[in-house]
């Protein structure tokens, strides 16, 4: 058993290497590069900590989907689920009177035991933002157009952020406490298990009727005028105020033609409280990101703050991305390692060329075949008589060092 | 554009179902459901058959943007899709079963329960409603057969008219929960092709109303 165990993965973890690599170490530069244009800064952030503090806030599923041990003192340590907890108790404990708003941006693995799928693994990695101590429209609007600037970023085509409001449901539920069967038949948008439970809940006809709406608001502009018309109490109406005017910011910065209005959107996160938003992409069958306001979270660990933030996921960013990358070698260098040599090759690179030795001192056929394996755009072998050959698309020739080196400071990436 | 897939039930189901997509205006050759992926004669739709219980795995992973399946089989398989409409065809009722006997036992009082059922996750569910803790045996088939034989004590199954039950001398106890056909969406899919998808479902839930009223 201990054997097999030893050449064997745990399911839902990967080991990626060439492109595949490449391409999802590219994706997370360009996200961090669209961060800190808006001005958000990288937090680097412990992998595990206390099952109580990684906790906070998550719904019941999440709680059940995290990784848990023990330490040596018997306390019980989580791996992260996602970084909104560990960013909001680092803003609670230790950055409360900070100069408001801060922003922050991270990246790294979070681990969660769900059924491992394609763009779903059980360790995955998660890069986002965090907008906090900002309750304004203006706030979320910033965080959605971040998200929207990400996707373009990470050359994304044919996508749709779905934008939310937890608040309005909440309000129709008025003093009720969390009606986890209610959200659930809400987000399967099952009209009939919906009309069965607001019967049970004994709710007045006009917050009925609006519960009962939810599943069928989205669209354009015109689903907040019906949603202004359901609205039965000054919260309800409170809400769709403030989702109006996220909506015109949003307007206003060209980014609405991305964003379509959904109050059936439900199924997010347990500790948002507000806007609440998931971004999709044409042939992916999951949300390629999510994100929301959450306003009562970093209060369980210091002074309350409110804040907003948004996390993709890279694993199925790299499921729908067109970025490619190149790894080929703009030279192979092989043959006599000389001094000369060297001084080539340090120069090159120092140019920024891609330059291998082979270390194996292969020559003739052999240093063909693996040149072709590496895709070296030349190969270059140093020969007993102190000339080189040099080997590119055009073909194999003699030349000496002067004209190699003249050669080389010609060639770029 | 192009054609929207729905995962259909192969076998028992498939019948009403092209019928029912047929009255909503999707009507489809008589013999291209003699293959497993065929288009409706209008070319909006493209349906494929699959095993009914592998309709709510089809959708989830967006192969197929809809589907229908037993609202049991989805809640089974812990299916993370929407269910927008119940079509009224293939009503049954999620049951716990067992020997008349137990009809006078009183579960709570029982020290040990061992229940047959081919449906582990809905049943285990349902004891753990009722503060109860049962061993649960994984069946695919003839479940009704756990008791008579002592493999179980009750089992938790499917029941239509009850009559499988009374012909192995069994008795339902319990109705755990209702079932129909029910039309499921991808998440992902129902927003990004959200005009089309509800054209669909709101020709599906006219012919489903029309039927309600005249059967």
């Amino acid at each position: 058993m201990t054997d097999q165990l030893r050449r064997l993965r745990p399911h839902g973890l990967d080991e990626l290497f060439d492109e595949q690599a490449a391409i999802k170490v590219a994706l997370e530069q360009r996200l961090h590069d669209t961060f800190d244009k808006w001005g958000y800064r990288r937090i680097l952030l412990p992998t595990f900590g206390y099952s109580e503090s990684l906790a906070a806030g998550a719904s019941p599923e999440l709680q059940r989907q995290m990784y848990r041990f023990f330490d040596r003192e018997g306390n019980v340590i989580a791996l992260r689920a996602d970084m909104t907890p560990l960013t909001a108790r680092l803003v609670g404990t230790r950055l409360y009177d900070s100069p408001l708003p801060l922003r922050f941006c991270y990246s790294g693995s979070v681990f969660r035991h769900e059924k491992p799928q394609a763009g779903q693994r059980h360790e995955f990695t998660q890069a986002g933002v965090e907008l906090i101590g900002a309750s304004s429209p203006e706030a979320d609007a910033e965080v959605i157009a971040l998200a929207v600037a990400s996707l373009h970023a990470l050359g994304v085509a044919d996508f749709q952020i779905n934008l939310g409001q937890v608040a309005y449901l909440r309000a129709a539920l008025a003093d009720r406490t969390s009606q986890d069967a209610l959200e659930q038949a809400i987000g399967r948008k099952n009209d009939a298990e919906i009309a069965r439970i607001v019967q049970e809940l004994g709710l007045s006809a006009e917050a009925s009727r609006l519960i009962r709406a939810l599943p069928h608001l989205y669209g354009g502009r015109d689903v907040l005028a019906t949603a202004r018309d359901l609205a039965m109490n000054q919260e309800a109406r409170d809400a769709v105020a403030y989702l109006e005017e996220v909506y015109a910011c949003l307007a206003a910065q060209g980014v609405a033609e991305h964003v379509l209005l959904d109050l059936g959107e439900v199924r997010a996160m347990a500790y948002y409280t507000g806007i609440a938003f998931r971004g999709y992409v044409q042939g992916l069958g999951l949300a390629l990101c999510s994100g929301g306001r959450y306003d009562d979270l970093i209060g369980r660990f210091g002074p309350g703050m409110p804040a907003v933030g948004f996390a993709l996921g890279i694993e199925r960013a790299m499921l729908v991305s067109s970025a490619a990358v190149d790894l080929a070698p703009d030279a192979l260098f092989s043959g006599r390692t000389t001094a000369d040599a060297w001084g080539l090759i340090a120069r090159g690179r120092a140019r920024g060329l891609r330059i291998e030795v082979d270390v194996l001192g292969r020559q003739g056929d052999a240093l063909e075949a693996f040149g072709r394996a590496r895709h070296a755009r030349r190969i270059v072998l140093q020969q007993e008589d102190g000339y080189w050959l040099l080997e590119d698309s055009e073909g194999q020739r003699r030349v000496s060092l002067p004209e190699l080196q003249e050669e080389m400071d010609r060639w770029t990436r | 554009m192009d054609p929207i897939t729905v995962a259909l039930p192969k076998g028992r189901m498939q019948d009403d179902v092209l019928g029912l997509f047929c009255a909503a205006g999707y009507p489809t050759e008589a013999e291209s459901s003699r293959s497993l992926v065929f288009a409706d004669k209008t070319g909006t739709l493209r349906f494929l058959l699959a095993k009914p219980s592998d309709v709510p795995t089809y959708v989830e992973y967006g192969a197929a943007a809809l589907g229908i399946a037993g609202l049991d089989t989805v809640r089974e398989g812990g299916h993370d899709l929407y269910e927008p409409l119940s079509l009224g065809i293939g009503r049954c009722h999620l049951a716990l079963a067992g020997p008349a006997s137990w009809r006078e036992r009183d579960l709570r009082r029982e020290p040990f329960l061992r229940v047959a059922s081919k449906y582990p996750h809905l049943a285990q569910e349902y004891f753990e409603r009722r503060d109860l803790s049962a061993e649960i045996i994984y069946l695919t088939g003839s479940i009704e057969l756990a008791p008579a034989v002592g493999l179980a004590d009750l089992l938790v199954d499917l029941v239509e008219s009850g009559r499988t039950l009374r012909e192995n001398g069994l008795v339902e106890l319990e109705t755990i929960m209702e079932s129909e056909a029910t039309l499921i969406a991808n998440p992902a899919a129902h927003k990004l092709r959200s005009a089309e998808i509800r054209e669909i479902i709101g020709r599906l839930a006219d012919v489903v109303a029309l039927r309600k009223v005249a059967p």
